[in-house]
C-alpha cells in the first residue's frame, strides 16, 4: 500500500486525540455521571479516590499489555504471542497472589516484584519447553504457553479455594481482570515498572526489528540474537508484571492491539511500541468506562468489553485486502 | 587482495564431523561458488564464514583477522549473510527492510537506501510489503539491505533455489554488477552446474572436505562431478547443455 510519509504521524495524532477524549469520558462516566462544571466536595473525593485511579490503571494496564504483546510477537516471531497466551500473565498473577495470601506483602514493591519474578520464571519455562533440537518452534512455544498457563491458573484456583485470607478477594479479582477494586496504591510502582520496560524496549527497537527477520539476519546485522531476546523479554516481563499487579489478568489487548497498530502504520518497532501503548491504554480505558456504565450498578469486566469492542474491528481488518 | 580465508578449518556438531581441514580463499571483487551434494557441508561453511558458528580447529579470517574477534557492528560492516529461506511473512515494507542496513553504521554508510534500491531495481517498490514481492524481488530487497550495510563479503546460501530461470539470471547479473562496480566479494552455494560454470571460481566440497577448487572449467569436469555426486551415469551432455544455456543467457543479458 502506498502511503505518504506523514501517515503514521496522522494516525498517532488521531489516536492521541481519541485517547484524551476517552480519558475525559472515562473519568466522568459511571453509575453516577460527574459534571465537571459543578463539583462539590463529595464529587471531588469520588473523582480522586475512585474514578481517577481507575482510569489511570486502565490506561497503564492497557498500554503495558499492548507494548508487551508487540515485543513478544517480535522476539518469538509469532503473531499469536502475548503475555496471556504464553502464560506469563498467569505466572505473574500466581506469584503475586502467593505474596498476598502468605503475607509476603511487607512493602509496596513486593507485589510487583513477585509478579515480575513469576513472569520471568514462567516465560523461561515456556521458552525452554518451546525449544526442540532445532531451536525455538513457534507452535511448540504456543502449546507450552497454553499448557503452563492453564496449570498455573489451576494452582492459583486451588490455593484460593483452600485459603480464607484477606488477600483472597484481591487474588480472585486478579484472576478475572476486574478493575472495580483498584486504588492509587500500586500506581506509582506500576508506572515505574512500565516506564522502565518501555525505555528498555525503545532503546532496543532496532534489535527488535532485526529479530523479526530471524536470528541469522539479526546476527548478520551485527546483533546478538540471544542477548537482544533476553533484554526485550525482561522489558516485556516488567510491563506484564506491572499490569497484573495493578489490575490482574486481562487477555486480548496484548494479542490484538499490536496487530491493529501494524495494519495502520507498518511494523517498525520505533512506531509500533509507543502506538501500542497509546492504543492499548485507550482501548482498555474505553472498555472499562463502558463496562461500569452500560449495566450499572452491575459491573462488566473491562477485558470482556475490550474483546467485544476489539474483536469485530480486528476481524474487519483481517478481511481487508492488504494492498 | 584476500577478503575471506578458511585456514585449515574443522567443525563438528559432535560426534559427526561436518567440515574437515578446509582451506580456501575468496578475493576482493570475486564471485565464488560453493558446490557439492546435499549434506556436503555447504551451509555449515557459509555459517562459519558469517561467524554464526565457531570453528573447532583452524581459523576463519576476514581481512586478516579472525571473524570471531570483531564486535557485532564491525563484523556487520565486513560480512553479510542471507539464509536460503527468507521469511515470506516478514512484516515490513521494502524501504523499511533496506533501511535496517543502516543499523551497524553510525551515519557514515557509503550507500544510501535510495541508491541501493536503484541498484537492485526496486526503487519503485519502496512502499510495497515484502509479502507482495516475487521470490526473486524479495531476495533483491535483502541484497539491497546488505549493500547499505556496507558489507565487503556477501554470503548467500543457495540464492538461486526456487527462482525461475528469468529471476536466476536477473540475480546473476545483479551479483556480477555488485562484484564489478562495488568491489564486493560474493560467496554463494549453488546446485546449478550451469550457473556454477559462469562464476569466477568454484570450490567443490563433499563430506565436509574440499575435493576441487579453481576455475569452473577445471573444477567441473565429468570426473569430478561424478565423484562429488556419486554418479555412475555419464553427465557430459547434461553439463554441456546447461553451460550452453547459461552462457547464452549471460551474453544476451550482458
Amino acid at each position: 500500500m502506498k502511503r505518504k510519509n506523514g501517515y503514521p504521524v496522522l494516525v498517532a495524532a488521531a489516536l492521541c486525540a481519541a485517547s484524551l477524549g476517552i480519558i475525559v469520558v472515562s473519568v466522568a462516566s459511571g453509575p453516577r455521571v460527574l459534571n465537571p462544571f459543578s463539583m462539590d466536595i463529595e464529587t471531588c473525593r469520588m473523582l480522586l479516590a475512585i474514578r481517577l485511579p481507575r482510569t489511570a490503571v486502565a490506561l497503564l494496564m492497557g498500554g503495558a499489555l499492548g507494548a508487551s504483546g508487540a515485543i513478544l510477537q517480535g522476539i518469538f516471531r509469532n503473531p499469536l504471542a502475548d503475555p496471556y497466551i504464553l502464560g506469563i500473565s498467569s505466572g505473574a498473577s500466581l506469584a503475586a497472589s502467593f505474596g498476598l495470601l502468605f503475607g509476603i506483602s511487607l512493602f509496596t514493591l513486593s507485589v510487583p516484584i513477585l509478579a515480575f519474578i513469576g513472569a520471568i520464571a514462567t516465560g523461561a519455562a515456556v521458552v525452554a519447553l518451546g525449544h526442540d533440537r532445532k531451536g525455538l518452534q513457534p507452535e511448540r512455544l504456543l502449546l507450552a504457553g497454553v499448557g503452563v498457563g492453564f496449570f498455573l491458573s489451576a494452582v492459583l484456583m486451588l490455593v484460593m479455594t483452600m485459603s480464607v485470607d484477606d488477600g483472597l478477594k484481591r487474588a480472585i479479582l486478579w484472576m478475572s481482570g476486574d478493575l472495580s477494586m483498584v486504588d492509587w496504591e500500586l500506581v506509582p510502582v506500576g508506572l515505574l515498572f512500565i516506564l522502565a520496560g518501555l525505555v528498555i524496549a525503545l532503546a532496543r527497537r532496532k534489535g527488535l526489528n532485526a529479530l523479526t527477520l530471524g536470528d541469522d539476519i539479526a546476527h548478520s546485522l551485527g546483533f546478538s540474537p540471544t542477548k537482544e531476546r533476553y533484554i526485550l523479554f525482561v522489558a516485556a516481563s516488567l510491563m506484564t508484571a506491572a499490569a497484573v499487579s495493578m489490575g490482574g489478568v486481562v487477555g486480548f489487548v496484548g494479542l490484538v492491539v499490536p496487530h491493529v497498530v501494524r495494519r495502520h502504520v507498518g511494523s517498525d518497532a520505533s512506531v509500533v511500541l509507543p502506538l501500542s501503548v497509546v492504543a492499548g491504554g485507550t482501548l482498555l480505558c474505553l472498555a472499562d468506562a463502558i463496562g461500569r456504565t452500560v449495566a450499572a450498578p452491575l459491573e462488566l469486566p473491562a477485558g470482556v468489553i475490550a474483546a467485544l469492542i476489539g474483536s469485530p474491528y480486528f476481524i474487519y481488518l483481517l478481511g481487508q485486502k492488504r494492498a | 587482495m584476500t577478503t575471506l580465508e578458511f585456514a585449515d578449518v574443522s567443525f563438528s556438531y559432535s560426534p559427526k564431523k561436518f567440515v574437515e581441514q578446509m582451506s580456501f580463499t575468496v578475493a576482493e571483487g570475486e564471485l565464488v561458488g560453493l558446490m557439492g551434494p546435499n549434506g556436503a557441508g555447504k551451509s555449515t561453511v557459509l555459517k562459519l564464514a558469517a561467524g554464526l558458528l565457531s570453528p573447532r580447529k583452524g581459523s576463519v579470517l576476514v581481512g586478516k583477522q579472525a571473524i570471531g574477534s570483531y564486535s557485532g557492528k564491525e563484523r556487520a560492516k565486513l560480512v553479510a549473510y542471507l539464509p536460503q529461506i527468507l521469511d515470506l511473512h516478514a512484516p515490513f515494507r521494502v524501504g523499511e527492510l533496506v533501511r535496517m542496513g543502516e543499523y551497524p553504521q553510525d551515519g557514515t554508510q557509503a550507500l544510501s537506501v535510495e541508491e541501493a534500491l536503484h541498484i537492485v531495481g526496486l526503487h519503485e517498490k519502496t512502499d510495497t510489503h515484502l509479502a507482495e514481492l516475487s521470490g526473486g524481488e524479495r531476495r533483491r530487497a535483502y541484497i539491497a539491505m546488505t549493500l547499505v550495510q556496507g558489507a565487503k563479503v556477501l554470503l548467500l546460501d543457495e540464492p538461486m533455489a526456487s527462482l525461475d530461470i528469468r529471476y536466476q539470471f536477473d540475480l546473476y547479473r545483479l551479483l556480477k554488477d555488485i562484484v564489478r562496480e562495488k568491489g564486493v566479494s560474493v560467496f554463494m552455494s549453488s546446485h546449478d552446474i550451469g550457473m556454477g560454470a559462469m562464476l569466477d571460481r568454484l570450490i567443490l566440497v563433499k563430506g565436509g572436505v574440499v575435493i576441487a577448487q579453481g576455475d569452473p572449467d577445471t573444477v567441473l569436469t565429468e570426473d569430478t562431478v561424478q565423484d562429488a555426486y556419486d554418479l555412475n551415469e555419464s553427465v557430459g551432455t547434461y553439463m554441456a547443455t546447461n553451460r550452453t544455456i547459461c552462457r547464452a543467457f549471460a551474453v544476451a543479458g550482458a
